[in-house]
């Protein structure tokens, strides 16, 4: 125990180094400008934008399993829906903190807020994630006053209590804002009239799918690594084996959908997507393609999440949902980069260069891992300190209030 | 509180309002329901009519001119006089193009060489996916850019077809590598972090009236990638008026927008190169 309890401060001090560096390079992105990354007028959206989608694909967990346990009325998985909820106000966050790098005027964030365009995916989007975001900061919130530091503030506690009876109601509204931008996510490159490997009108359904099959599993992943560093239960493995089991179901249904659109999306010639699709099958991406978005992130971790309850292994569970992450993340890479290895018209040309390859630089990465190190360390001293994430010391369970 | 069906059975006996809605309430609800929309819908417009400076795509046909531009492929010979007269009137960094030539090997018999500005699209894609409407249609139907709007997302570079769109990665702080040989700043440079993109000099298009000029004939009110062209290649005008050079130009030659099967009806027309010629 007390070995774990080390390991437990090294990890912390790991995160803080990544941190430090990864704020430094943020302040010189900032004071010199996007020039520092490798992203051009080709390959005008890179790395941060998989950060953003990623981070809100693996945070969907949150909405979903929200909605199981308090619209459906499955109370028995209320303790995963707490983990959820923390991991999907941390992978908005981090969505949020990718966003503010990117965009060339981050002093500008709020504009989206004041001049609508009610045309726009990315409005959308950002009115969504905003709101959702503050749904989220409302669930978090009963479970951080529930710790006994706050116990000197009795008004927030109460607060706190109040906002727990609105529960269900703020499960509604976050799965209405979650169906919303999470599909509209898909659509901001589905509307891309211009660029034939994306403008397709199955991007916001692949996108909501696969988004609502992977955030549970990423919750449930994460859960059985925090309990592993506790070596005590937090959820009961039973609801752990459940909601792997639908998660790997709706993986499922994802790969039948995206097996049929692709299908269908390859008859006849379109300029520019058939290229697209040969570098992703047989081409530049194909072997990320196929072994982590087909067969390991697609096939064998719905087989594992679903098989895993009937065979009670929590390993298959652990690798199932691990490699569900990853297919989602590749899918994510591979969505926004695969239009730019295609020249916008080929035949006549209409732009200079036609297209470039792109690697994420140094500086690009670093700030990713520096993101990543904050929601870990969010992550890990919530589930170490947070009365909802240690049931012995906890204050006793607090019920269903319907 | 030990089941489901325990709180509910409890919330049944205690609620008072379980009784069924007599025909008054109801009426009164779907009432109350109907002006709130009616109201809701009111507010909203309201909201967009403040909201919404810049005249929307949706508005309907143009009034007034309707600016075009001609470039012929026959008698474009590549001199990227135009490019560098671009990037010298709109100041422009070092490679940082609003107007490029491109060559085309493979589309004609003939090798051609094709100068690309901003199309002005009729439906930008530009246009309807800028979360902040930091592009828009002008009163005129051009599509120009408010610089301190934008928030450098950089959507509409994705979106545009014709990859027009450039962004601003670094201060633009060094010597314009076009002036002064090829022409004079006109318009102040853009800050870092914004998008732009080719507007068809409208600066000189927006002083045309007042100075009493025609944009198209008169060289002040005509965008200078126009003025340079040394063959006549590229010429402007109000599409409206048959005596304009644009007009001219179009007549009894066949003419081509770029990637028309996406719909976006371009302000740009390509002359097709004859066969007869060299």
């Amino acid at each position: 125990m007390l070995r774990r309890g080390n390991l437990f401060w090294i990890w912390i001090a790991a995160l803080v180094v990544m941190i430090a560096i990864g704020l430094y390079t943020a302040f010189t992105i900032f004071s010199q400008g996007l020039a520092v990354t490798n992203m051009s007028d080709a390959v005008p959206w890179g790395v941060w934008i998989v950060l953003d989608l990623s981070c809100i694909g693996l945070g969907a967990g949150a909405f979903t399993i929200s909605a199981i346990t308090y619209i459906l009325g499955r109370k028995q998985y209320q303790s995963l829906a707490r983990v959820a909820v923390f991991v999907g106000l941390l992978g908005y966050s981090g969505a949020l903190m990718a966003l503010i790098m990117d965009i060339g005027r981050p002093d500008r964030f709020w504009h989206g807020w004041v001049y609508w365009n009610n045309h726009s995916m990315l409005w959308e989007v950002t009115m969504c994630i905003t709101l959702y975001f503050s749904v989220l900061l409302l669930e978090v919130f009963p479970l951080v006053v529930e710790h006994p530091f706050f116990n000197r503030w009795g008004w927030l506690q109460n607060l706190a209590h109040r906002i727990h009876h609105f529960a269900p109601i703020l499960a509604i509204i976050g799965l209405c804002l979650s169906l919303l931008h999470q599909s509209s996510l898909g659509a901001t490159y589905g509307v891309v009239i211009g660029r034939s490997a994306l403008w397709r009108s199955t991007m916001p359904l692949l996108f909501i799918v696969s988004a609502a099959a992977v955030g549970m599993a990423f919750t449930v992943h994460l859960t059985l690594i925090v309990q592993w560093f506790k070596q005590k239960e937090i959820v009961p493995t039973s609801v752990l084996f459940e909601i792997g089991q639908i998660a790997g179901g709706v993986l499922l249904f994802y790969l039948y959908m995206r097996f049929w659109d692709t299908t269908a999306g390859t008859y006849g010639y379109v300029p520019g997507r058939s290229e697209a699709e040969n570098v992703l099958i047989n081409g530049e991406f194909a072997v990320n393609f196929w072994a982590w978005e087909m067969i390991l992130g697609g096939v064998v971790a719905a087989a594992l999440l679903i098989r895993a309850r009937m065979t009670q292994s929590v390993s298959a569970l652990l690798v199932g949902s691990g490699l569900a992450m990853a297919g989602l993340v590749v899918n994510r890479w591979h969505t926004t980069l695969l239009a730019f290895t295609q020249p916008l018209s080929e035949n006549p040309p209409v732009t200079l260069p036609a297209a470039a390859p792109y690697t994420p630089a140094l500086t690009e990465w670093l700030t990713v891992l520096g993101v990543i190190s904050i929601l870990a360390l969010l992550f890990s001293l919530g589930m170490r300190f947070l009365p909802a994430y240690n049931p012995q010391s906890a204050i006793p369970e607090v019920e269903a209030h319907a | 509180m030990s089941t489901d069906q325990a709180t509910d059975t409890s919330q049944e006996t205690q609620t008072p309002n379980t009784r069924p809605m007599t025909r008054r309430e109801f009426l009164l609800l779907i009432g109350g329901l109907g002006v709130g929309v009616v109201a809701a819908d009111q507010i909203w417009r309201w909201f967009m009519a403040i909201n919404d400076p810049h005249a929307q795509a949706e508005h309907g046909p143009v009034e007034g001119p309707y600016w075009a531009m001609a470039i012929d492929l026959q008698t474009c010979i590549g001199c990227e006089r135009c490019v560098h007269a671009c990037q010298a009137t709109n100041d422009t960094a070092e490679g940082h193009l609003w107007n490029v030539l491109l060559q085309d090997d493979e589309t004609f018999s003939k090798p051609v060489f094709i100068t690309r500005p901003c199309m002005h699209c009729e439906h930008a894609p530009c246009v309807d996916v800028c979360p902040v409407q930091a592009t828009y249609h002008r009163e005129d139907g051009l599509v120009a850019m408010d610089y301190d709007r934008c928030i450098g997302c950089r959507y509409c570079m994705v979106a545009c077809p014709y990859g027009v769109r450039v962004f601003n990665w670094e201060d633009n702080a060094g010597e314009n590598p076009s002036a002064p040989t090829w022409g004079t700043p006109e318009i102040p440079r853009r800050p870092r972090g914004v998008v732009e993109k080719c507007t068809f000099c409208a600066h000189r298009l927006d002083a045309a009236e007042e100075r009493g000029l025609t944009p198209g004939k008169d060289r002040a009110a005509t965008p200078a990638c126009c003025n340079i062209c040394p063959t006549e290649a590229r010429v402007f005008g109000d599409l409206k008026d048959p005596d304009s050079p644009v007009s001219k130009a179009l007549q009894g030659r066949q003419a081509v927008v770029l990637r028309s099967e996406l719909g976006t009806n371009p302000r740009v027309f390509y002359l097709l190169p004859t066969e007869d010629e060299v």
